[in-house]
């Protein structure tokens, strides 16, 4: 039975690769639709955050059902840190989750993003694209939070669109 | 002094000395209810949309007074808000204006027709509520987990004296109507439950806080509506003994007894013993939870409150209830889908007519339509939500009789098979096998309950036997036969022809038939591919994953298990992942070779997997017969998996449509 395993996967490979940034620009392109029906007045950032918003608020409902509460707050966080770094990986980025000392804090490193590359492809400003992560992360949290019973926040420490090499959040019960 | 409402006299039935506990009488509050055996409140969406009884609601729920045989049948539970947010069905009978009276009276007479006690339910669904408004209601405003429900909005206090002042009208125009009993439901995820879970429940003021300031609303609305109910009419309440959240943090079990307890002082008289809520992660009331499961829940109430307990979810068959009430465990056997399944079911065991019960197989589509906002319908009893149509219901006997060939002895053959016998034709039934049963013989040895859909074959053969139908087993239905024959009509009840692989080693010795496998008449190897990710072959892998094997499914269906209900469906997945077996959804098999198989994606990926068999699940229509039949210009019928493969519920309703119109 004739199979070539590395022509298989390559071309697996380069379709991932395209549905990624097909992602990407179906963003920007709803972004300009959305300038364009807003009128000249409109505020893009303000835009772009709405935006950020509800799809946090999407994905945050989207978690509900997979965390588990039932392995203790320890790895519910884990597991909370890991599905928050999967949706960017999913993406193209390349992100790491890590515990230090406090169990109830963990870092989240984007050591690479697809995210401003688009960002600069539709002449965005780099504030636009860091806020707009910022938001999307935030407002996962505001409905897990409130079906927890817990509060968490999420903090941005270092940023890749400031030009500091990586983001790098901090994860942390309040 | 305690009342008695209807006299009835058990002692001359035979399953009243088989059972004993169950027909004998029992005082709830100053009310004496004949026997054991309670009708459970359930949502059937036979209603008007706007909350009023149609004739399709009152006779649905006549069939099932009928069947308690003079215990209690409960209507489903009303809703009781003019804005709708209670509203959990489309379909759910209302109770905010008198003008809902007239109504609720039809339902109150129609049992007290069939001398059963008259239950209603008040049910205000909470979080999972307002079916047809933006935002349902709850203590707190805490996100849903189904997106199916809607957002929730948290209740002001003057909401909850609201709430409470028209659980107490609707209880007044429901003791207009003629009811003799109250039930407050406060279970798997509506608003008293929401109000008792610190799941749903993060208030600050009084409503909240510790299990006793979480039962505070609850409290209130018993006291509240003890009042209108006064001392003959008794007040239930259905409560969680195990709310199965602890994943999202819920109520512990021990507080939950704590809500029997507080109950009891507030005033109910008697209590209904659930377990879990539709936003739990543990399987209750499906085919998978062993019948009894529950009854632990049972006696630990009984432990903790002195009132009359009942209890419903998995008590099947009459032996468990009637030997928990024995024991002391349980006071009343409670009853839903078994009597969705077959209405007259109490009424059997009562005859000694156990082998007539057409028994539910917890399949769960009966919820899953509710949700869907449908119709009730059974999966397995096709008269369902059809009582008020006596032509479908009961249908007459035939104009013209006729001589029935019936090829194939499965559900749907049996099906139809006894009904055209009862309605006065000559049947004959033909089965190639030297039993009855079809593929239900096999698809009865895969794991997680599934020999329970056998019961359906058992039932269907002792009715068949009762009105005469003729078996040929062991006899293959042939041109030749039809033509030597010649019955006036015949039915082609075969069942499916099983699929080719439509690639290269298709016809290797490595590929077998899913039926030679559950029947143990092939052996296959440690690696098996399963081809077909529907549910023959969600079955077949999981008997197999079961003896240690590993297996792979692969399915042309983008998602596997697109034939079973979704209220089921989840269950599955989870045992498929917890067996280690592998799904390939959006694939086929491309080449069978030796000791391995082709794989391609929809979208022409190719990948092997290692495996010693190949097992053939896929199914196609059968019309072997079909064109010599009408080459003869007999009547030809073609029903089930013959027609198009599907699954039991769709040979039973086939064989049952036939069957009444031949």
């Amino acid at each position: 039975m004739a199979f070539d395993a590395e022509k298989e996967i390559s071309k697996l490979w380069r379709n991932l690769h395209i549905a990624q940034g097909e992602i990407g620009r179906t963003w920007f392109r709803w972004r300009e639709a959305a300038l364009d029906i807003a009128g000249p007045d409109a505020n893009p950032l303000e835009i772009s955050l709405k935006a950020a918003e509800v799809t946090g608020r999407e994905i945050g409902k989207a978690l509900l059902p997979r965390l588990n509460w039932l392995k203790g707050e320890e790895a519910w966080l884990m597991n909370l840190a890991n599905n928050l770094a999967n949706q960017w990986i999913n993406h193209g980025a390349i992100v790491k989750v890590e515990k230090m000392g406090n169990p109830f804090e963990v870092f989240i490193k984007w050591e690479r993003c697809p995210w401003p590359t688009f960002a600069k492809e539709y002449g965005v400003k780099m504030q636009e694209d860091l806020l707009g992560c910022d938001r999307i992360l935030q407002s996962i949290l505001s409905d897990v939070n409130i079906f927890f019973n817990v509060n968490y926040k999420i903090e941005t420490l270092k940023a890749i669109p400031r030009g500091e090499g990586m983001c790098l959040r901090r994860l942390y019960k309040v | 002094m305690a009342k008695l409402l209807f006299e009835w006299d058990y002692s001359s039935y035979p399953g009243a000395k088989k059972y004993p506990h169950l027909f004998k009488p029992i005082q709830i509050g100053n009310l004496i209810i004949p026997n054991r055996i309670k009708y459970a409140a359930t949502e059937e969406n036979l209603n008007s949309h706007d909350g009023f009884i149609t004739d399709a609601g009152v006779a649905y729920l006549r069939e099932r007074a009928k069947g308690v045989v003079g215990g209690i049948c409960t209507m489903q539970g009303v809703y009781m808000d003019k804005n709708r947010q209670g509203q959990g069905y489309v379909g759910q009978a209302a109770a905010w204006d008198d003008k809902f009276i007239p109504g609720l009276k039809r339902l109150a007479d129609a049992i007290h027709a069939e001398r059963a006690l008259a239950g209603c339910q008040l049910m205000h669904c909470g979080r999972v509520g307002a079916v047809d408004v933006q935002y349902c209601q709850g203590p707190s405003a805490v996100p849903q987990r189904l997106r199916i429900f809607r957002p929730v909005q948290e209740m002001t206090k003057e909401d909850i004296k609201q709430c409470i002042r028209e659980h107490a009208e609707a209880t007044r125009r429901a003791l207009e109507a003629g009811f003799d009993i109250i039930e407050i439901s406060g279970i798997v995820g509506y608003l008293l439950s929401n109000f008792i879970s610190p799941y749903t429940n993060r208030r600050t003021d009084e409503y909240g806080g510790d299990i006793r300031g979480r039962m505070r609303f609850g409290v209130e609305l018993i006291q509240e509506v003890k009042k209108l109910c006064g001392k003959d009419v008794p007040l239930g309440i259905r409560l969680c003994a195990e709310e199965l959240l602890e994943d999202v943090r819920g109520s512990k079990p021990e507080e939950s007894m704590i809500t029997y307890q507080i109950a009891e002082e507030a005033g109910i008289d008697f209590i209904s013993v659930t377990a879990g809520w539709q936003e739990s992660i543990v399987p209750v009331i499906s085919r998978d939870v062993p019948m009894g499961s529950w009854l632990h829940l049972a006696k630990r109430a009984k432990e903790h409150v002195k009132v009359p307990t009942s209890m419903a979810y998995r008590l099947f068959k009459p032996d468990l209830p009637n030997k928990a009430i024995g024991e002391g465990h349980l006071d009343i056997w409670e009853m839903c889908r078994p009597m969705i399944a077959d209405p007259q079911m109490p009424k059997k065991v009562l005859e000694g007519r156990e082998e007539d019960i057409r028994h539910c197989v917890a399949c769960n589509l009966c919820l899953a339509r509710l949700f869907r906002d449908a119709p009730m319908t059974c999966y397995i009893n096709p008269i369902c939500a059809h009582e008020s149509d006596p032509k479908y219901a009961s249908p007459p006997p035939a104009e013209e009789k006729k001589n029935i060939m019936i090829v194939g002895a499965g559900p749907a053959g049996l099906e139809c098979a006894y009904m055209a016998a009862r309605r006065g034709h000559e049947v004959h039934v033909y089965e190639k096998r030297k039993e009855i049963g079809g593929t239900i013989i096999e698809a009865s040895k895969a794991p997680y309950g599934d020999e329970e859909l056998f019961n359906c074959i058992n039932y269907q053969k002792a009715q068949c036997e009762k009105v005469g139908v003729t078996f040929h087993l062991g006899k293959e239905a042939t041109e030749e036969l039809i033509k030597n024959e010649m019955p006036d009509s015949v039915v082609l009840a075969t069942g499916p022809v099983y699929s080719k692989i439509r690639g290269k080693g298709f016809d290797r010795e490595n590929v077998v038939n899913t039926l030679d496998v559950l029947s143990d008449k092939a052996k296959v190897g440690e690696r098996v591919v399963v081809w077909g990710n529907r549910k023959p072959g969600i079955g077949v892998a999981l008997y197999l994953a079961k003896q240690k094997k590993k297996v792979t499914i692969v399915g042309k269906d983008k998602s596997a298990g697109f034939d079973i209900n979704p209220s089921f469906k989840w269950r599955y997945m989870i045992y498929l992942a917890q067996n280690g077996v592998t799904v390939y959804n959006d694939c086929d098999i491309e080449e069978v070779g030796d000791g391995e198989v082709m794989i391609k994606t929809y979208d022409g990926y190719r990948f092997p997997v290692k495996c010693d068999n190949v097992i053939v699940t896929e199914r196609e229509a059968n019309d072997t017969l079909k064109n010599a039949i009408q080459k003869e210009g007999i009547e030809l019928f073609i029903i089930g998996d013959a027609l198009v493969p599907r699954n039991l519920s769709s040979a039973v309703h086939d064989g049952y449509r036939i069957g009444i119109r031949i």
